[in-house]
């Protein structure tokens, strides 16, 4: 007579993973709903910064939401969700350009960004990293590289050619941007977040730019 | 030796006293040489060398206390998975939290917050602790280990701060004169400082031993002298 099998291992192994991943699931839901107010109102601020260091001598901003329509509304504040851009001004109400939000997964996780771009001359004139989870020492290096921000001076975006990404050391064209070496899938993504982010919005920017330009 | 650990032989525990053991006689990086990534890669200024250790100790005491709670129920195949899942979970936590107290501690930690889930020592005292011990024992040793951990940290910043940029959490120690080196602001300058704390510790270690040793023969000589 064959002796009886053992009782299967599976059951036990299938309830802790089961209960485990659920607590896990419930701690991560309720720090999220606790944290979420503190921390937006944390990237606000980071933002408000952005838009200073992206925009040299600004004074004044309005800030606009993009409608689905591609239309544009004055926002009061930076609450609500959806695309938005900054305009900016200085002293004298002269308009300086616009700020523009915009994401791409990157390596790790969604790069967020902001990056400021000139309608008249259609170029985009500065870059920065908002948040990220990029390796640190490899692709974290897109927010701080002083080489690869230097593509963002003046990156031509205007229409004809995409903003694309290069290898290390062989741009030549102005609307290609000089990948960071060792850190190409993040370098690559900051590319196809500006061409797809343009592509977007500069026709918007452009069907609006008197407005823009008198800040109404 | 533990499966999951990095390092090839850790010491012994001579006695539990799980809060002492990993503040001092087990410290994870001037004894056991663990989680080696962010004591180098954090340490160029004392702030980021104690939020680091901080957010450390605060994963080590609630994975190791959440899975001492739950040991009995982890089956021997399934445990290193569940570890992984609970401090994984208590990571984000902390990136969470860090993200809404301090932008500032934020951008600087930002990116090596989710490291701390493979650093080897969060790794390795569930799987040769508290896996094994009570959840009272448990908490401790991750609070005696984490604070351990943030001690050795906060050693190397305060080296790395004061030589690299002439200041102690951001306040100017020394006169205009001072030239900062530069250099142990940069990751050789890490190296460089953490092979002095290395030195220094194993040193003194190897003096209280000695000292130790001779007493203890002086009392043996002292005990033989009076049965002669």
């Amino acid at each position: 007579m064959t002796p009886a099998p053992p009782p299967s291992a599976g059951f036990p192994m299938v309830r802790t993973l089961t209960v485990v991943s659920l607590l896990c699931g419930l701690l991560i839901v309720l720090t999220d709903v606790n944290t979420r107010g503190r921390i937006r109102h944390n990237q606000e601020i980071i933002m408000q910064e952005s838009v200073a260091q992206l925009l040299p001598g600004i004074q004044k901003q309005i800030i606009y939401a993009i409608e689905p329509s591609g239309d544009l509304t004055i926002s009061a504040g930076l609450q609500g969700e959806g695309p938005r851009l900054f305009a900016g001004y200085d002293a004298g109400g002269r308009f300086l350009g616009v700020v523009i939000e915009a994401s791409e997964r990157g390596y790790a996780d969604v790069i967020s960004a902001m990056y400021a771009y000139d309608p008249d001359k259609r170029v985009v004139t500065g870059f920065k990293v908002i948040d990220m989870k990029e390796t640190p020492g490899l692709g974290n290096r897109i927010g701080s590289d002083p080489e690869f921000t230097s593509n963002f001076k003046a990156l031509d975006a205007s229409e004809g050619h995409p903003i694309t990404t290069v290898k290390h050391g062989t741009k030549k064209n102005p609307w290609e941007i000089d990948a960071i070496s060792g850190a190409t899938i993040s370098s690559r993504a900051v590319g196809r977040m500006l061409d797809a982010s343009v592509k977007n919005t500069a026709s918007v920017v452009a069907r609006n730019l008197d407005r823009i330009k008198r800040g109404d | 030796m533990s499966e999951i650990s990095c390092h090839p032989a850790p010491p012994p525990e001579t006695t539990d006293r799980p809060f002492l053991n990993g503040l001092w006689r087990q410290n994870p990086v001037f004894v056991m040489v663990l989680g080696m990534c962010p004591t180098l890669a954090i340490t160029n200024s004392v702030r980021n060398a104690l939020a680091m250790g901080l957010a450390t100790t605060f994963v080590m005491v609630c994975s190791n206390g959440m899975i001492s709670l739950i040991r009995k129920l982890i089956p021997k195949q399934v445990r290193i998975a569940t570890y992984i899942a609970i401090i994984a979970t208590w990571v984000t936590v902390v990136d969470y939290l860090v993200k809404a107290i301090s932008i500032d501690v934020y951008k600087a930690l930002g990116a090596y917050i989710p490291l701390i889930v493979s650093n080897c020592l969060v790794l390795e005292r569930p799987e040769a602790y508290a896996g094994k011990k009570p959840v009272g024992k448990s908490l401790l040793d991750g609070l005696g280990m984490g604070l351990g951990f943030a001690f050795a940290l906060t050693c190397l910043g305060t080296v790395r701060e004061v030589l690299g940029a002439g200041t102690f959490l951001g306040v100017p120690l020394f006169g205009h004169n001072f030239e900062p080196w530069v250099l142990f602001l940069l990751p050789p300058g890490g190296f460089i400082a953490l092979a002095m704390w290395l030195l220094t510790f194993t040193l003194w270690r190897e003096r209280k031993e000695k000292l130790r040793r001779n007493a203890q023969q002086a009392e043996l000589r002292q005990a033989m002298e009076v049965t002669s």
